[in-house]
């Protein structure tokens, strides 16, 4: 990575669970996450409009040029 | 964070550094120092420049601080008086730098039971003079050489300035005479033999008639270290009786003619009447010929295996197609993969890390099946399953085809033995599997290998520890709906094919009592009360030693480093294993997660899209299995460095490959 990998402090909201995943919409209109169950730690059994609250940097791009593999895979997707 | 009285002699030799501001004139105490586990960190981050003349902590201990410092200040030998002589020579010392190997050994330090005698533990040659002149040593003729000694570990407790007896060594073999008195007879009624020292030793009298001269004969060569060898115990068996497969083709039945395989043309059909949510269902048969060709991600990958009459899973005869498999594909409606993340989607060739024990074997033809299953549900636990209901429909039609095959027609067998070993180190395998909900969840113990009926979710079974015979897993017991992660997950064929525990069966050394498979859930509270139930397990088992493996990354490593706890605790020797490297690094952990096995694979360290690339292989499994059998035997594993280094891995197996 080019840039300082210095993690910076988010706050979300849960605002879909499934069995396998939640939803989170970070607070002042940051983006949006999906991530499995498996990659949420939790005390407390999980509700809609749980906070919660995570360490990230930003996200950077790895190379110019597009990587054929997944451009057919989402082809295929499209598809279908 | 200041450290204890038990932490400064850990501790001795690295620099010391103050915790807090101290004035001029204190006596520095082991509350003032900070814990140099830490000051790595703070080093790279620049915080702190340790200078050259930094004092060690043993060294400045009941010094006095000759000048005011503030909190996070090495202390340098020049701002105390009293400093304390510490000899730092035998840092790094090698083999090489051992020397008058012929000259008696006597302890420099106090050492305790079980430790290795290292050269650096041992009081220099030259000193010996004097201390004999001032009576603080008598080297008599019993005692070992340096040579005799270094390596060798200590069976007591023992205080410095001991010259070392053949005693007090572990195992030692005696080449000394034995003092043994000549044999008394007393009216020729009773023998008296008293032997003064040793163990095992063989005594053969001719029975009857006169004793009184009768001859002892004293096996010198069995006087160390061989207790009665008592032979390993048979508890059950398992054959795999494999049927070779060359061609698999769609058919007008399903059923098998020398080494091809038919499948009912229109078995999709009924395959999809297995479960409401499934919409479609398409079959499909690829041979080498077609690894080029794009896949849906792959769910999971299957034996073809099926009981013989009236045998039970992990026992008796299980009949095995070799060179087909089934692979477990699937979409929702919106054709969204069924493992939304992280899904291995694309060329098959280039996603499958052939040849690991949960992926497919190059050369072998798979029956893919192509799932489609309703919108939305590709999440919810319902979904996965029904995916794999219907595909296991599809298999259970090949079993019963399998049944009917005649006995002549085996290619190959593989005998599974699970033997009870007494006298050698007890040993239980914990295998953490998921079990947070939707795929999440495995069936466990179906009655046909890898089956759906007969299988209970251990999401159901409240995650809880359950105990199987290592042969119930290799027959089949877990089928797996598996987790997201398509390298590090374990598929079905991967339990069925489970190296570590292969090994284990195959090691001579140790004795396998049995596998425990326990479930991760997905709230904290639920972890801790199923690894506590995971220690109560251990404990009653009363073993030696314990291994816990566990399945990709995320959560489920809480509740990984909880088992090590609850089993570490109870003085049990335990080694972890797991993916980590860069991207599954443990989130937390104790002070018995000292023993860790990292099954990555990948040169980045992360969780790529290659299926079965990071999960535990043969390799694995011997690493796991001598870095267990070490701790066991008292030797310590060092501590890792600070970062991921894939170096470490190597140097492991190459002195395992040297052993």
């Amino acid at each position: 990575m080019k840039y300082i990998d210095q993690v910076r402090y988010l706050e979300g909201i849960i605002v879909e669970i499934s069995d396998g995943a939640v939803s989170i919409d970070f607070k002042g209109r940051m983006g949006f996450l999906k991530i499995p169950m498996r990659m949420l730690i939790t005390d407390y059994p999980l509700e809609i409009g749980q906070e919660v609250c995570l360490n990230m940097s930003y996200v950077e791009v790895v190379s110019p040029i597009p990587n054929g593999k997944y451009i057919s895979n989402l082809d295929k997707k499209e598809v279908e | 964070m200041s450290l204890t009285i038990e932490q400064v002699e850990k501790f001795k030799k690295e620099v010391a550094v103050l915790c807090c501001r101290l004035k001029e004139g204190s006596i520095i105490d082991e509350s003032h120092l900070e814990d140099p586990t830490i000051l790595p960190e703070l080093v790279d981050s620049g915080l702190l420049t340790i200078p050259k003349n930094c004092a060690r902590i043993g060294q400045v201990i009941g010094a006095k601080l000759l000048k005011t410092l503030d909190a996070l200040t090495p202390i340098s030998s020049d701002v105390v008086e009293g400093i304390k002589e510490m000899d730092l020579s035998n840092e790094g010392i090698t083999e090489d730098e051992i020397f008058d190997l012929d000259q008696k050994a006597v302890l420099k330090y106090n050492m305790k039971f079980g430790d290795v005698i290292k050269a650096s533990d041992l009081e220099n040659p030259m000193n010996f003079e004097k201390m004999e002149d001032s009576l603080l040593i008598k080297l008599s003729e019993k005692v070992l050489t340096r040579g005799e000694v270094i390596g060798k570990k200590l069976n007591k407790d023992t205080v410095a300035l001991t010259p070392i007896l053949p005693e007090m060594i572990e195992g030692y073999k005696a080449t000394e005479k034995l003092e043994t008195t000549p044999m008394d007879t007393n009216n020729g009624s009773i023998l008296k033999i008293k032997i003064a020292e040793g163990k095992g030793i063989d005594i053969e009298i001719p029975m009857g008639g006169y004793i009184g001269h009768a001859s002892t004969i004293i096996n010198k060569e069995k006087m160390a270290e061989k207790p009665v060898e008592i032979p390993p115990k048979e508890i059950r068996r398992l054959t795999k009786k494999y049927f070779e497969i060359h061609n698999v083709i769609f058919g007008k039945e399903t059923k098998i003619e020398g080494k091809t395989l038919y499948i009912r043309e229109n078995i999709g059909e009924d395959a999809l009447k297995v479960d409401k949510l499934v919409k479609e269902i398409k079959v499909d048969i690829i041979g080498p010929d077609r690894y080029k060709e794009y896949s849906e991600t792959i769910m999971d990958v299957q034996p073809i295996a099926t009981k013989e009459e009236g045998d039970k899973l992990g026992t008796g005869t299980t009949r095995v197609l070799d060179g087909v498999i089934m692979i477990v594909t699937g979409t929702d409606e919106n054709g969204v993969q069924i493992g939304e993340f992280g899904s291995s989607e694309g060329i098959l060739e280039e996603n499958v890390m052939w040849g690991r024990p949960g992926a497919p074997d190059k050369g072998e033809i798979l029956i893919k099946t192509e799932v489609v299953i309703k919108e939305h549900t590709n999440m919810e636990r319902p979904g996965p399953l029904a995916a794999h209901k219907a595909t296991d429909f599809i298999t259970s039609e090949i079993r019963e085809a399998l049944k009917k095959l005649d006995e002549k027609l085996v290619s190959r067998e593989e005998e599974f033995i699970q033997l009870r070993r007494p006298g050698k180190k007890k040993i239980v395998i914990v295998k953490e599997i998921m079990g947070q909900g939707a795929m999440h969840d495995n069936l466990i113990l179906p009655i046909e290998p890898v089956g759906v009926i007969g299988g209970k979710p251990n999401v159901d079974l409240g995650n809880l520890p359950i105990v199987l015979s290592p042969l119930e897993i290799l027959d089949g017991s877990i089928h797996a709906l598996t987790c997201i992660g398509p390298a590090s997950k374990e598929c079905s064929r991967h339990y069925f094919r489970e190296p570590l525990i292969i090994e284990a069966l195959k090691d001579e050394e140790i004795d396998l009592c049995g596998v425990i498979l326990v479930g991760s859930p997905q709230i904290n509270s639920e972890k801790f009360y199923v690894s506590e139930r995971v220690g109560m397990t251990v404990e009653a088992m009363d073993v030696d030693g314990a291994v816990v493996t566990t399945e990709g990354f995320g959560n489920n490593h809480i509740d990984f480093a909880s088992h090590i706890e609850q089993i570490g605790m109870r003085d049990i020797s335990v080694v972890g294993a797991s993916f980590c490297a860069v991207q599954g690094a443990l989130v937390v952990g104790n002070k018995y997660m000292t023993n860790m096995i990292d099954l990555n694979k990948t040169e980045e360290g992360i969780e790529n899209e290659v299926l079965a690339c990071n999960t535990l292989t043969g390799e694995d499994g011997l690493r796991i299995l001598a870095m267990l059998k070490a701790i066991m035997n008292g030797e310590e594993v060092l501590a890792p460095e600070r970062k991921w280094n894939p170096e470490v891995k190597e140097n492991n197996l190459r002195l395992i490959g040297k052993n």
